[in-house]
């Protein structure tokens, strides 16, 4: 059996420049991340952090690629208790600008064959992602997140 | 394990709709050319009733058989592609498109498996979907889609 790996392709209205900033400024994804303050803009070897809605510091990952605005990749650890056991796995963030939208593509991979952690991000990216796309596109996020609890689910599963 | 893992693409995304508006997006020929790069189906969305996707010039692209369909929750179509033949040789997919209201937003679940181990037409269904949904989504969202153009575009466009 091949390992877990998540790809998810979207296309935007929007310009590099955009998708980049909304996806590491934390004043923006407070906005469409349905609450969560994803902080990732550094350098490699620096860290993105995510506070959840309630303040809790959720991830303090280390950045693997800066390239802005073209490719972030960043290592992802939950600090949720229910996921501590499981190693780090890892975000690539890949931004195209083709005429005048944007293909943003996330994979996420690097994961053990068990992986719980897995389970949750199939389905909170696909989430966050379309209201990333939603909030580029028309200025309004979704309103609500797929998961019950933010300590269910993983900061976006 | 072989046989465990068929070929399978399944794509998520949310769109601030309603699900009759969906079933209508996606079942409407004329709305369809809009987001579909200017193709339509044929068909009258009866299970056991045949199922044509015509390019904007009429050629067939992809045909097979309504298997279900509950509006506005739940199309099931026996897919095969008609105008390569290397992915007609591979016969039939099944594609299952679910839509599931949630607040304020619906639900758009693709899932498109090809009974066989490896799948060249599920390879290219993979670029397809995104660039379909992304533009649906779009036109709900905002009245225009993301991709303009009359055809699908390949991944040569862009790289």
């Amino acid at each position: 059996m091949s390992r877990p790996k998540f790809v998810y392709v979207t296309y935007i209205v929007s310009t590099a420049e955009q998708v980049w900033q909304a996806l590491t400024d934390p004043a923006i994804t407070e906005r469409y991340w349905y609450g969560f303050r994803v902080a990732a803009s550094g350098r490699a070897g620096e860290h993105m952090t995510a506070i959840d809605p309630d303040g809790k510091e959720v991830h303090r990952d280390v950045i693997l690629v800066s390239d802005p605005p073209r490719r972030l990749a960043y290592a992802w650890r939950p600090l949720y208790d229910e996921f501590k056991h499981e190693r780090a796995s890892r975000v690539t963030i890949d931004i195209m600008p083709l005429k005048d939208q944007v293909r943003l593509t996330v994979t996420h991979d690097d994961f053990d064959e068990s992986s719980v952690v897995f389970e949750k991000i199939t389905e909170g990216w696909p989430s966050v992602l379309s209201s990333l796309k939603s909030y580029l596109e028309t200025g309004r996020a979704l309103s609500t997140p797929v998961w019950r609890s933010a300590s269910e689910a993983e900061m976006h599963a | 394990m072989p046989g465990q893992d068929k070929p399978k693409f399944v794509y998520v995304t949310f769109i601030r709709t309603t699900p009759e508006k969906l079933w209508s997006a996606l079942t409407n020929p004329d709305f369809t050319r809009r987001y579909w790069f200017g193709m339509h189906h044929e068909t009258d969305w009866k299970p056991g009733s045949s199922w044509r996707l015509l390019f904007a010039d009429g050629q067939v692209a992809d045909a097979g058989e309504i298997v279900e369909a509950d509006p506005p929750k739940l199309l099931v179509i026996k897919w095969r592609n008609e105008f390569k033949p290397e992915l007609k040789s591979e016969g039939y997919s099944r594609c299952a498109i679910e839509i599931e209201p949630v607040d304020g937003a619906v639900k758009l679940t693709i899932t498109h498996v090809m009974d066989r181990d490896e799948s060249k037409f599920i390879e290219a269904v993979s670029g397809g979907w995104p660039r379909i949904l992304s533009n649906l989504k779009s036109l709900l969202e905002t009245g225009d889609v993301v991709l303009k153009g009359r055809h699908l575009p390949g991944d040569h466009d862009e790289r």
